[in-house]
Parts: structure tokens; C-alpha cells; sequence
């Protein structure tokens, strides 16, 4: 069950201009050695150790007792003992089923269902999965998603719930090595796509509540990861997806003053080192929230056209009508009344196809109009202007069409 | 130190504990709780209760002191631990001396033992410090502050009914600030400032003066982060008004970040201020406003980047930018005025791409048009820009319009 990390060309591995994307989506060759690194009570290991105890006390949400010396046996993606109880309630879901019988699962579907209150007592060993097959599991359901025979959101679902239910098992067992990195670097990235995903399709109002819990589980799993990074740090090494990582933060808070993790990002930027600060990533990510800030459509646009990655383009996305409002708003006000603005021109500027423009333009109360040569314009100093509310459709994002669709 | 010299230091502190409380001389009492401050009487006691195996058959020995043994008995515990350097241990009962110490102070009427719980109150958060440095060296998570924070929740609980003990709920405010700060959790300060800000029973100036500034100080940051400028100042110059005049530490403090807030609002300090409280990182930015220089802005940015990320006000600074562009733009117009009077009012973008050029700072004429926009946008220009022509024109009555201590239009 190779499958989902080696899968290149899905939307779970794009890499782009050669910026080797795709690297972190291996483990890497010295697998054995990694293993042994979190190994408890030797001196060499007290920083894995601290962080595991940071790790667990971030990961509530799973409700999970840490314990220190639990190593689970389970070599099934689901317990045995789950299994046979769900295929008697019927409890399967469509992945789940062998050859669509509602009650009748096998090894190589059933997946451990996530459980709200679960603590340490009254698991066994058998209910729990080794770090091994806890990454096959991962493998697998993040194949998944590349099924076209599903709804996104019918995978999502699925997804959604087991993946959670693997963060509880590492949790619970206390893992804090590069794997647990890498495993939580693979479900962040899942939930940074859908975060897209689902934006994409948020017109339909159960999307909406599916975004928005979405995105506490993508807060909550990044804050786990940020743990398990400074669980593994030693010095100045910078783990190969920290800084990309770390730069999604930042994007997050691209909405006016919005705070999706709870903090003040300022008060988040004490606490980052150095090295991550000064990354290439980390520093596309802040030369974006400065133009989004000071509001230089200008440079937002080219900046994120030019610059931003697969994974940094879904976080940005939601905010880049935003910004198309902005500048209109901005053109609209202080434009000369008798030049109106080519559309052409402005397209341009904001990245999107002209004839979606116009459409823009109205959805902001704007009209248009054309001259005697038959070029559209975009008159200024209209009083019509008005945020729209409810959102927009879709419009395209010229500079990164590739990651779109 | 002999046996008898030991069970002498332990009986005369268990005495003085209970004659505080019974003849409620606060000042006595609170010296019995000071851990951290290492007084000379505390440390003999610690070195006693080392040598003594069984202080708690004393505590036992008379009611005077056995109705106070939840309080006590931790408490040597604790003062045991941390004269041997054992902080968790030490934190760890020092935490149940708290609880227990609340449970008697909710009983007395007065708020007589108001300066023993301020004692408790700030060791409690410097134990738990402690005991998180020790816990993390060992290879544990660090909980003890977090911890701390809840014991001091139940404190703030205790205090902040109406009656006189009112007066002390701020101090415990300020520390739990302190703790929740430390730990980037200054969400769980907004309950604590609610309950303070929405008493009606209870005015804010009856506080002590010195709970006042530190929790102006505190809020104000707050405000600070959430871009609140006018509040921030508020906050920040009220914590600068009424702070000691000789604590040139706090001070300067407080200007580290009510600075980056006047800047905001246009008000710019005068040089000599940043030097007598040597907050020189601030002086190019200054000049950088004053001038229009933009690579000026940015540079000293750059130079001083880490520390204004770990005060927490780099994006405060960052956003500092539009000002810059206005200068530099209102410098532009003064020259054009003095060439050509009756067309100073025309700006044409080039030139401000060409000034920008000379600072070395890389930009089109379309960014800069952008800027304008923003710049007419935020009220920071009056006039309109036209993209054909590619010039901006000015309004000939007050272009640039003064913030006069009011945000930036957002």
C-alpha cells in the first residue's frame, strides 16, 4: 500500500517549477534509524521526549491519554474486534464494503473509526496500530482521493474521520519521531486541499459546515505538527517542509483581522526561529501579507503568480477575491471620471480573465461599458459599489491556472 | 545547627504564623509565605525542616497550628524542595499551600491578609516557572505555569465579588496576564479584563496605582495586536502617565510599544526621547517618515527585523509604509510647487517611479498607480489618479491630509 504519498501528478504530490514538492511525500531511506529515535529514558532523547508531552497536550481534541510505554499490536488498518461489531450494526461506509454488501467488510477496506472518548485504560494493545501500519493506513486513504468514482465530499467525509482517528492512535502511543512528521505533514496537506476543495464548492450549504470543520481540524493538526517539529529540532536544522509548513500559517490570516488559530499572529512570530523566519517560503508568505495588509493588489497578484506553491495557492485562494474587491474599490474611488478604466488593462492587474471581470465588476454593483473601437471599460466614481455578500462563483486566477481545477 | 536549634526555628515560625493570624498583622504574615525571596529567616527555616525529620508531629502538637496543617504542612514540603532545589516538588506543594490558603482567606471577613495572598499569588507563577524549566530539562512537558494559571483563576474568583477584597483582584490579573502571555495564550485574558472593565460596583482608579499600570500596560498590547490604535494609545499613555517616574526599565518598556502606535497615528517622538531611553532601533524609522525614504523604512526593518518580531510589533511597523509613500509623494509636490506653482498639483507617476528609483527601490508604473490608489483610498491623498494619462491630481486644498492622532482609514 504504496499508494497515496507515491502517486505523483495527484493533487497530493504536485510539485511545480521544480521546487521538489514532491520530495517530502517519501519517507526517506534511513527508515530503521528513524524508528529508534524516540527512543524513551536515554539522555540523547530528552528533546523528542519533551515535545511528546506538548505533542499530546495539543491534541486534545482526540481526548487521548498519553502513555508512555503503550505500543500497539493491531496489524489490520482496523481492529479486528471493530470490524466484526460494524459489519453486524451495519456500520460500513461505501469504501468500506466489500463488493458494496452494507454488512460485509474485509481487512483490506475496513479502516478504525475515529472515537470521541477513548482512553487508555480500556484499550488493548490489539486495538491499537503500530507506527508501520498506521502509515499504510495513511497511504491508503489518502489514495483515496484521487477515486474519481466519489463526490470530493463523500471522500472527504471518509477521509476526514479516519485520519483523525490516526492522529488518536499516534497520539495516544506517544509517537514523536520523523515519521509521526511526515505522517502529520501528509494529513495537514490533506486538509489544506480540501480546505480548497470545498471552498470550491461552498455555494451548497452543508460544503459550508464541511469547510468549516475542515479547517479546525487543518488549525488543530498544524498546531500538533508545529509540536512534533520542535520535538525533532536540534540546532539550526530546519526539517524539508518546515518552513512551506509554517508559511501556510501565516497565509491563514490573510482575512481582515481574522484569527484562525486563536493568537495574535504577532504574538506567533515571536516564537518562530530564525532559520524559518528567514526561509524563502516564510518570506513569500510574509511579502504577501504585507501587500494584503498595506493593500497593494499590485504586488499581492504578481508576488502569489509568480511565487506561491500548490499547497500555499489553496490557502490563498479564498482571499484572492478579496483582494480583486479591494482594488476595485480603490480604482472605482479615486479614478478620473473621464478616463474610465480599461478592463483589459485591469484584468491584468488582478489575474483574471476579462470577460470574468465583467462579471466581477457587477457583482460589485459595478456596471461596464464599451467604446466606439468595442473595448470594455470599467467607468469610475460609481456610487453603486457594495461588498457583495454571499460570495462569488468561482473565477480563475490567471497566474496559476495549472493548480486550478 | 543542632536538633534543639531546629525544632526552635521551627516552633518560632509556626508561632509567628499563628500569632499573625490571630492578631491579623498582615505584614508578619505575608514575610511567612515568601519563598523566592530567599529571605535569611525562610532559608534557616528550609535548612531546619532538613534536619528535622518530622515537622509535622509540631504542627500537630498545638491547635493553634494544627487548624492551619493544609495550609502548613505543604508549605514545608515546598520550602524543603526548594532549599534543596527540587523545584517540581517544591511548585507541586506550594499549589496545595495556595489552595488551602484561599479556602481560610474566603472565611475572613477583612481583607486583612490582602499582601500575604499577593506574596502567594506571584510565587506561585515564579515556582512554576521554575518548575517548568526543571520538568523540561528532564525531558517533560512543561505544565506547571498552565497549571498555576488555574490555581490563580480561583483566586481572581475569590476576589472579584464586591466587598474589600475587590481591591486585590487586580494584581491577580496582572499576574495571570503574565502567565498567559508567557505561554501565547492571551485569549484567556479576555474573561479576566470583561470582569474588570464591566464592574460597575468597583471603580478602576480605586485599584493600586502600580496593579494599574502594569494591567493598562498589559491591555495595551493587547490592543496593539489587534490594531486598535486608538485604545492601544489610550492604554499605553495612560500606563506611561501614571508609572514611577524613576523605574526608567518600565518605561521603556512601555515605549517600545506605544512608540510603534503614535507612529501609526502620526505623531512621530522627538529624538532625544528614543536616546535617553535607548530605544535608538527606533530612530531610523522615524527619519525614514520624516524624509518619505522608503529603503530608509525598510532597511531599518530589516536590520532590527528579530527584535520587533519577539516585542510583537513588526507588522505594526510594516504597515508604516503607506505613511512613507505619503511623504514621499508630499515631498514631490513641495519641489514641483516651487518650479511651477500653477502645476505643482499634477504629479505624474513616472516621477514617482524615478523617485523611487533613486532609493533603489524597483517598481512600475502600475505598482505605483496601485499605491496612489490606496493612498487616495485611505484619505492619506486627496485628488484622483488617471490611468490613461498616467498622473495623479492632486486636490488644492490639503492634498495630504494630516492623521492628527487618528488611524489610517482601513
Amino acid at each position: 500500500m504504496e499508494g497515496g504519498y507515491g502517486n505523483r501528478g495527484s493533487s497530493f504530490s504536485q510539485s511545480r517549477r521544480g521546487r521538489g514538492r514532491g520530495r517530502g511525500q517519501r519517507f526517506p531511506s534511513n527508515q530503521s534509524k528513524v524508528s529508534s529515535f524516540a527512543e524513551r529514558g536515554t539522555p540523547s532523547s530528552s528533546s523528542a521526549n519533551r515535545a511528546s508531552a506538548s505533542v499530546i497536550s495539543n491534541t486534545q481534541e482526540d481526548d487521548a491519554q498519553p502513555s508512555s510505554n503503550f505500543v500497539g499490536t493491531c496489524p489490520y488498518m482496523c481492529p479486528e474486534r471493530e470490524r466484526i461489531q460494524r459489519e453486524k450494526l451495519r456500520d460500513l461506509a461505501i469504501f468500506e464494503r466489500l463488493h458494496g454488501n452494507p454488512g460485509k467488510s474485509s481487512p483490506a477496506l475496513a479502516v478504525k473509526k475515529f472515537c470521541r472518548t477513548i482512553s487508555t485504560k480500556y484499550v488493548q494493545a490489539s486495538d491499537m496500530r503500530p507506527i508501520t501500519v498506521l502509515e499504510d493506513t495513511l497511504n491508503y486513504l489518502l489514495s483515496l482521493l484521487e477515486s474519481k468514482e466519489h463526490l470530493f465530499e463523500v471522500v472527504h467525509d471518509f477521509v476526514f474521520d479516519r485520519t483523525r482517528s490516526i492522529r488518536q492512535d499516534i497520539t495516544m502511543q506517544n509517537i514523536v519521531n520523523k515519521k509521526a512528521i511526515y505522517m502529520y505533514e501528509g494529513m495537514v496537506k490533506f486538509h489544506v486541499v480540501s480546505h480548497y476543495k470545498l471552498w470550491c464548492s461552498m455555494s451548497d450549504p452543508n460544503t459550508a459546515s464541511l469547510h468549516h470543520l475542515n479547517m479546525e481540524q487543518l488549525t488543530k493538526t498544524l498546531a500538533s505538527l508545529f509540536n512534533l517539529y520542535e520535538a525533532n529540532q536540534n540546532s539550526n536544522h530546519v526539517h524539508e517542509n518546515e518552513a512551506e509548513f509554517h508559511s501556510l500559517y501565516v497565509l491563514l490570516h490573510l482575512g481582515s483581522y481574522s484569527q484562525p488559530m486563536g493568537e495574535p499572529l504577532s504574538l506567533w512570530f515571536q516564537r518562530v526561529s530564525t532559520p524559518v523566519l528567514k526561509s524563502k517560503e516564510m518570506c513569500f508568505a510574509r511579502r504577501i501579507l504585507r501587500s494584503f495588509r498595506l493593500g497593494n493588489y499590485k504586488d499581492f497578484f504578481c508576488t502569489a503568480a509568480a511565487q506561491a506553491s500548490y499547497l500555499q495557492f489553496c490557502i490563498m485562494m479564498p482571499y484572492i477575491n478579496e483582494v480583486r474587491v479591494l482594488a476595485l474599490s480603490c480604482i472605482n474611488f479615486g479614478g478620473y471620471k473621464l478616463h474610465p478604466y480599461p478592463l483589459l488593462d485591469l484584468s491584468k492587474l488582478l489575474f483574471i480573465k476579462e470577460s470574468d471581470l465583467e462579471s466581477f465588476c457587477n457583482h460589485c454593483g459595478l456596471e461596464t461599458g464599451t467604446d466606439e473601437s468595442g473595448n470594455k471599460l470599467l467607468p469610475t466614481k460609481q456610487t453603486t459599489f457594495s461588498h457583495p455578500k454571499g460570495g462569488f462563483q468561482r473565477y480563475s486566477f490567471l497566474g496559476l491556472q495549472e493548480y486550478e481545477r | 545547627m543542632s536538633m534543639g536549634e531546629a525544632h526552635r526555628r521551627i516552633t518560632e515560625y509556626l508561632n509567628r504564623f499563628s500569632d499573625a493570624i490571630s492578631s491579623q498583622d498582615g505584614a508578619t504574615f505575608k514575610s511567612l509565605f515568601a519563598l523566592s525571596s530567599n529571605s535569611p529567616f525562610l532559608l534557616s527555616l528550609g535548612d531546619a525542616l532538613n534536619l528535622f525529620q518530622d515537622p509535622n508531629r509540631l504542627i500537630k502538637q498545638s491547635d493553634n497550628y494544627s487548624q492551619f496543617a493544609d495550609i502548613l504542612v505543604p508549605l514545608f514540603r515546598s520550602l524543603l524542595n526548594y532549599r534543596q532545589n527540587n523545584l517540581l516538588e517544591a511548585y507541586n506543594a506550594f499549589e496545595k499551600t495556595a489552595n488551602a490558603f484561599i479556602q481560610e482567606f474566603r472565611n475572613w471577613e477583612s481583607a486583612w491578609a490582602l499582601e500575604a495572598l499577593y506574596v502567594i499569588v506571584y510565587d506561585i507563577r515564579v515556582l512554576a516557572e521554575k518548575a517548568d524549566k526543571e520538568l523540561a530539562s528532564n525531558g517533560k512537558s512543561p505544565e506547571k505555569l498552565k497549571g498555576a494559571g488555574s490555581v490563580l483563576m480561583k483566586f481572581f474568583g475569590t476576589l472579584a465579588g464586591k466587598g474589600s477584597k475587590r481591591v486585590g483582584a487586580l494584581y491577580v490579573t496582572c499576574q495571570l496576564f503574565k502567565i498567559y502571555f508567557k505561554l501565547g495564550t492571551v485569549h484567556l485574558c479576555r474573561s479576566v479584563i470583561r470582569s474588570i472593565e464591566t464592574a460597575r460596583i468597583f471603580d478602576f482608579e480605586e485599584f493600586p496605582k502600580r496593579d494599574k499600570v502594569t494591567y493598562m500596560y498589559y491591555t495595551g498590547r493587547l490592543e496593539v495586536f489587534n490594531e486598535n490604535f486608538p485604545a492601544a494609545d489610550y492604554k499605553l499613555s495612560y500606563a506611561l502617565k501614571h508609572c514611577n517616574p524613576q523605574s526608567e526599565a518600565n518605561i521603556r518598556m512601555i515605549l517600545k510599544h506605544l512608540i510603534p502606535v503614535k507612529l501609526s497615528i502620526g505623531i512621530l517622538p522627538k529624538n532625544s526621547l528614543l536616546e535617553k531611553y535607548n530605544l535608538l532601533e527606533y530612530s531610523k524609522i522615524v527619519q525614514a517618515l520624516r524624509r518619505g525614504d522608503l529603503r530608509l523604512l525598510r532597511c531599518a526593518l530589516q536590520d532590527h527585523e528579530d527584535r520587533f518580531l519577539r516585542s510583537g510589533v513588526y507588522l505594526v511597523l510594516e504597515k508604516l509604509e503607506l505613511q512613507v509613500y505619503q511623504r514621499l509623494v508630499k515631498k514631490i509636490y513641495i519641489i514641483q510647487k516651487q518650479k511651477d506653482p500653477g502645476r505643482a498639483h499634477q504629479v505624474k507617476l513616472e516621477v514617482i517611479v524615478k523617485a523611487l528609483k533613486w532609493l533603489e527601490i524597483d517598481m512600475d508604473v502600475d505598482e505605483v498607480e496601485c499605491i496612489v490608489a490606496i493612498l487616495i483610498y485611505k484619505n492619506l491623498m486627496k485628488g484622483y489618479f488617471a490611468h490613461k494619462s498616467k498622473v495623479v491630481v492632486l486636490s488644492k486644498q490639503d492634498p495630504f491630509p494630516k492623521l492628527n492622532g487618528k488611524p489610517v482609514n482601513s
